[in-house]
């Protein structure tokens, strides 16, 4: 599986330059500065507009003249185009429901679940559903979907048509925090790259935090577990690819991997 | 070593050498530890051990309100819950909530409702735990800045933390942070808290009796003592994260 799209904002926000590696927490004063710097991401104008002040637990970060506050506790809020792990929790005729790792569950209509290739051409067919077949799913099946919309009142409605989406039979899903999800992948999806070519393991990384790894056999898997929870550990550190390869390599001869 | 409390309380609250009972200067804290991150399972939790007080925190969501009726369409809501466990306090305390548990988990939820901001979660709630494991006065104060903790713990946008202390008034003497013992033979008990975003008073109750003159000195003594509390919160809920940089970077060098 590939991790093509991936979405160059979110993945800076780690790995930037100007990330000074300082900690944060909510009602810290980043600044009094207000004429320079403007106030971005997880962070608050308080009312007198005398000071910049933190909303979460994160890294306080200076991007040209706003300062963000990357989050380092947090909880997935569902964003149009996102690609997700969802779990079927309930089937009626007209929808399925799924746990997306969010505070709502997401809804799954038939018609966004047509089987690959089985759409007809549109000139000289018929408009009608006749000769579209959506696939059926079971309670427990874990699907990888695209979200089609998404917002604060209704529920997100979800897609399996598309480029990798669709069920998974195989393979292992594991949960981290969704705000260290960026670092999973990396910079320009380095971390991803490193993790595959060493572990010899598929991985599917999405962002409400669940990601999907499929390996030749259970002790790779293990490791790539490991692996993976370390990076969740130690996400606000510097230059933590260097080290998860030097730690994948040691844990190799540690195991007895080849 | 616990104190036992049969109803009979000293004559005299200070000892002969004009300390507390439990030899404390009149505006002095109890020792304070706090840690996050102690219940796995929890989105954000919190311990706490403030002089004999020993209390958890857990924090969940934003997540589906159950039973549904109590989920607003246009916000979401904050619901605490108070807990003292059966082995809490001197005589077995009977675990079901009581009217002073009741109370407590409402003034806590006002309390802390300011700082959140629920308009962006409508029709979910967020659940916060308290199981007080040993009790020893002050547990409202103390249940209120570990929820906070908690609460910024689990990510949660928050404007600021809140902390609170009491303060009161034991043999014609303002003291601050009462104990068990001087909360129930003092003669006034002031329990406030702090949000720190725009500095008011989120909570304020009183008993006893106590001039305005005075009111308005123990309110100054617990602002010095809210600020040693925040400072300690700053440094549990940083704590977290930067002993793993430092062990990184120890093993750089």
């Amino acid at each position: 599986m590939e991790n093509e799209e991936l979405e160059s904002e979110e993945l800076d926000e780690f790995e930037s330059e100007e990330t000074d590696r300082e900690i944060v927490v909510p009602g810290e004063v980043l600044t009094e500065d207000v004429e320079h710097f403007i106030p971005g991401r997880g962070t608050l104008l308080n009312k007198n507009k005398t000071k910049i002040i933190a909303l979460n637990i994160g890294l306080k970060q200076i991007k040209k003249n706003y300062i963000n506050v990357i989050p380092l506790r947090g909880f997935y809020t569902p964003k149009p185009g996102d690609k997700v792990i969802a779990l079927v929790i309930d089937k009626n005729p007209v929808k399925y429901k799924c746990d997306i790792n969010a505070k709502d569950l997401a809804v799954l209509k038939p018609r966004n679940a047509i089987k690959r290739g089985r759409i007809k051409s549109f000139r000289g067919g018929s408009q009608g559903s006749s000769n579209m077949e959506s696939e059926e799913f079971e309670v427990g099946d874990i699907l990888i979907a695209k979200i089609i919309s998404a917002d604060r009142l209704n529920m997100p409605e979800l897609t399996i048509v598309g480029k990798y989406l669709g069920k998974r039979v195989n393979g292992i899903v594991i949960t981290i925090d969704p705000p260290k999800i960026p670092r999973v992948i990396g910079r320009n999806g380095s971390m991803i790259k490193l993790l595959k070519n060493l572990t010899k393991c598929n991985i599917f990384v999405t962002q409400n935090g669940r990601i999907w790894i499929k390996g030749e056999n259970i002790a790779y898997e293990r490791l790539l577990f490991d692996a993976i929870k370390k990076i969740e550990n130690e996400a606000h550190t510097v230059g933590l690819t260097d080290r998860m390869s030097h730690y994948i390599e040691s844990e190799k001869q540690k195991r007895g991997i080849k | 070593m616990p104190l036992i409390i049969n109803d009979v309380y000293p004559k005299k609250l200070f000892r002969e050498d004009g300390k507390r009972l439990d030899g404390r200067e009149n505006n002095e804290i109890r020792p304070i530890k706090m840690k996050v991150g102690v219940i796995s399972n929890a989105d954000g939790s919190a311990y706490l051990e403030w002089g004999n007080n020993k209390i958890y925190a857990a924090v969940y969501g934003p997540r589906e309100v159950h039973p549904h009726h109590l989920a607003k369409p246009d916000k979401g809501i904050l619901r605490v819950f108070y807990r003292m466990a059966t082995f809490s306090v001197f005589e077995r305390k009977r675990p079901a909530p009581g009217r002073r548990e009741k109370e407590i988990s409402m003034i806590i939820t006002d309390c802390l409702e300011p700082v959140l901001f629920l308009e962006l979660y409508p029709g979910t709630a967020f659940e916060v735990f308290i199981e007080v494991m040993d009790a020893d006065g002050g547990t409202r104060c103390a249940s209120t800045t570990v929820a906070a903790l908690a609460l910024a713990d689990a990510g949660v946008p928050m404007r600021s933390l809140v902390s609170a202390v009491a303060v009161g008034k034991i043999d014609g003497q303002l003291i601050t942070d009462l104990s068990g013992i001087e909360d129930k033979a003092g003669e006034a008990d002031l329990p406030c808290a702090i949000t720190w975003f725009n500095e008011e008073l989120s909570l304020l109750q009183f008993d006893g009796d106590m001039d305005l003159d005075e009111l308005n000195e123990s309110l100054a003594n617990a602002k010095t003592a809210l600020n040693e509390i925040l400072q300690i919160q700053l440094k549990a809920l940083k704590s977290k994260y930067t002993t793993i940089l430092e062990e990184q970077e120890g093993g750089e060098s």
